[in-house]
């Protein structure tokens, strides 16, 4: 959808930030693939201390994960209403994404206090800490998601809004 | 600037897709609860649900459908080489407990 901004042309055919953009989301794939990897190679065996399943809601993960899942809606919506240059809506959407991915990130920060509590600690074993490294990066991911976002609507308070210039790259 | 635009979804259908990730998160978690009937099969077939969601929120949710060819196959190049990685640590798993248990 055009945007009637213009770009200046790219041999690549794409504009650079956004390239630069998705290049960079690839190699996330596998900075995250690799810490999946090896949390799955020490899954399931017989280390000292207690045992993830012996600490774990499901449930509530489960919700939690399922509202992290829903900011993905949001944050299409967002975009949605400002390709169809709906200030209003944009920004209802960019504070909704932003208050999901907070309420994740409490969830999280309540599950890893319950963890500490009952003793499954960073250093109890090397699963733990396989553990403790996937889901503090994707929290740490979240955290600077709902910083973006909040920075993003507070600039869509202005006057002029949010634009391809001031906010999220459109398609064109 | 690309040249081969599609139009993008409309919000219902953006809906619709939210509605598809939520099932497939139910199965993940009725995954968790099936494990033993399941057996080496779980972390597989969860593997392949999360392959199945990511796909759906990066083509749809981040528009990676509607990019340029080049961007999409930058992108499955790093989602194969990682599928790879799942691969080779499924194959190490399943070896060990063969040669182990």
């Amino acid at each position: 959808m055009s945007s009637g901004h213009e770009y200046p042309h790219e041999s690549t055919g794409v504009e650079t930030r956004k390239l630069g953009m998705w290049v960079f989301l690839s190699t996330e794939v596998l900075f995250f693939g690799t810490l999946i990897t090896t949390f799955l190679l020490f899954k399931g065996r017989n280390f000292p201390g207690i045992k993830l399943t012996d600490v774990y809601d499901i449930p509530f993960t489960s919700i939690s994960s399922f509202i992290l899942l829903m900011s993905s809606l949001t944050m299409v919506l967002a975009h949605n209403a400002l390709e169809n240059e709906d200030q209003e809506k944009t920004r209802v959407w960019l504070l909704a994404t932003a208050m999901l991915g907070a309420i994740f990130l409490a969830g999280q920060i309540y599950e890893f206090t319950e963890f500490y509590h009952k003793g499954f600690e960073l250093s109890t074993n090397i699963f733990s800490s396989t553990f403790y490294v996937l889901t503090g990066f994707h929290g740490l991911h979240v955290f600077i998601g709902v910083v973006f976002l909040i920075a993003l609507w507070a600039i869509g308070q202005r006057q002029q809004g949010l634009s391809l210039d001031r906010g999220i790259i459109l398609n064109s | 600037m690309s040249t081969d635009h599609k139009e993008h979804p409309t919000p219902k259908k953006y809906v619709q897709i939210a509605i598809v990730l939520g099932v497939l998160t139910a199965l993940e978690v009725t995954l968790y609860y099936l494990e033993d009937l399941v057996g080496v099969f779980t972390d597989s077939l969860l593997i392949f649900l999360a392959v199945g969601k990511y796909v759906i929120v990066v083509g749809w949710f981040m528009h990676l459908r509607f990019e340029n060819k080049m961007v999409n196959r930058f992108f499955a190049g790093g989602m194969i080489l990682a599928l790879i990685l799942f691969a080779i640590v499924m194959l190490e798993r399943g070896m060990a407990n063969f040669f182990y248990s």
